[in-house]
């Protein structure tokens, strides 16, 4: 299967063997409801190693490599800050609980459960003093989260959507929001148009679609006004998908951001990466 | 006479030679052409792109005795081929594709 470029959770995993993912991640926020001009940048190299258990069970790990950096007016001038380093590390299995599969086509339902555990460095600082929850490469908090996950395949296209919550702990005296999700992505196949025989490489046109739901964070117990809120995301992208391996890029652009007081919006989310099995 | 002998015998010596030579010949034509080994044509459910006819493919290729795998995508076919020390049984097929995430709905086999 191809499976979708902005989440992990519909990737294909046979018995007994390993899928890896390395995606090279670019996130920009410039758009500051709060005059104090923050713009924050984001490079994240995240690689994935799947395997599977047998053939409804696959394991999968997730770990980020983070390099963050933040600037805003502070009165006196502008002022960056930067952090970099390993990010928290996520944990998750899958169980395919229905499988359909027809000629050319195939169905499953999935349910995934997970902790994301605190490996990324929560109370770093610098010549200022400690760096701000969103400059820290980890949250320091062990945090679960599950969902369900649906794929439908047919040669022509792939249609997979995902419903997730995950719950976020309070370390360090911060605690993120809970966040919402729901994903889904459309893969068409765009080349070659009419299939021959034997396994030609595929390339995909993708559209996938981000919304997200966060509650407000929580600092010493009290809620920060200025915190979470929903936003959606579309994603244009395109696959080359052969039978070794699979290249792919996408670029998420927000539709649309309800986000509370004055949480710093999204710009662009760009990925680009590729995806092997062994 | 003992001249006639002599070409009889020589005459005889080169038949038997020459037949010799071609049923050599003829064995090893033969061994060549039929390599032994069975062909299992398998019509397989759930395969819908390139990635999982990988899967498939390393399934089949791991277990001793398969010579080639070929995938026809659009059919939904997979091809197995394997050499004279190798036979499978039916429902070893459906497990290995069963392993691979997929669905073998019917085959058949037949001597290379």
């Amino acid at each position: 299967m191809a499976a979708p470029i902005t989440f992990n959770t519909a990737l294909p995993v046979a018995k007994e063997e390993f899928l890896f993912r390395q995606q090279f991640i670019n996130m920009q926020s410039g758009d500051d409801p709060s005059g104090a001009q923050r713009d924050r940048s984001e490079n994240m190299s995240a690689t994935t190693l799947a395997y599977g258990i047998n053939n409804r069970l696959a394991l999968f790990g997730v770990l980020p490599y983070r390099d963050i950096d933040l600037s805003m007016d502070m009165g006196s001038g502008k002022v960056s800050r930067s952090n970099s380093g390993l990010g928290d590390i996520s944990v998750f299995a899958r169980y395919i609980f229905q499988q359909n599969n027809q000629a050319g086509r195939t169905l499953r339902l999935a349910a995934f459960a997970g902790l994301k555990a605190p490996t990324g460095e929560d109370e770093a600082s610098d010549s200022i003093g400690t760096l701000p929850p969103p400059l820290q490469l980890g949250s320091g908090s062990w945090d679960a989260f599950g969902g369900l996950v649906v794929t439908r395949q047919t040669l022509d296209y792939q249609l997979d959507a995902q419903l997730s919550y995950r719950i976020n702990n309070e370390a360090n005296h911060f605690e993120a929001g809970n966040v919402l999700r729901l994903d889904a992505s459309l893969q068409k196949r765009i080349w070659p148009r009419e299939l021959g025989s034997g396994v030609p490489g595929f390339v995909y046109a993708v559209l996938e679609l981000n919304a997200t739901s966060q509650e407000k964070n929580a600092l010493n117990g009290t809620n920060d006004n200025n915190s979470g809120g929903t936003r959606i995301l579309l994603a244009p992208g395109l696959q080359y998908v052969t039978r070794r391996w699979i290249a792919e890029t996408s670029v998420q652009f927000p539709v649309s951001q309800n986000l509370n007081g004055t949480a710093l919006e999204l710009d662009t989310i760009a990925r680009a990466g590729i995806r092997f099995n062994f | 006479m003992k001249i006639t002998n002599l070409k009889n015998i020589l005459f005889k010596s080169t038949r038997l030679i020459l037949a010799s030579t071609l049923t050599s010949a003829a064995l090893v034509w033969s061994s060549a052409s039929f390599a032994g080994g069975t062909e299992y044509d398998l019509r397989v459910d759930g395969l819908a792109c390139p990635f999982c006819a990988y899967g498939i493919e390393k399934k089949f290729t791991k277990t001793k005795g398969v010579e080639s795998v070929e995938v026809d995508l659009k059919n939904g076919l997979v091809i197995v081929k394997t050499d004279e020390s190798k036979t499978f049984k039916e429902e070893e097929l459906k497990t290995i594709v069963h392993d691979a995430g997929f669905t073998m709905k019917s085959m058949t086999e037949k001597a290379r």
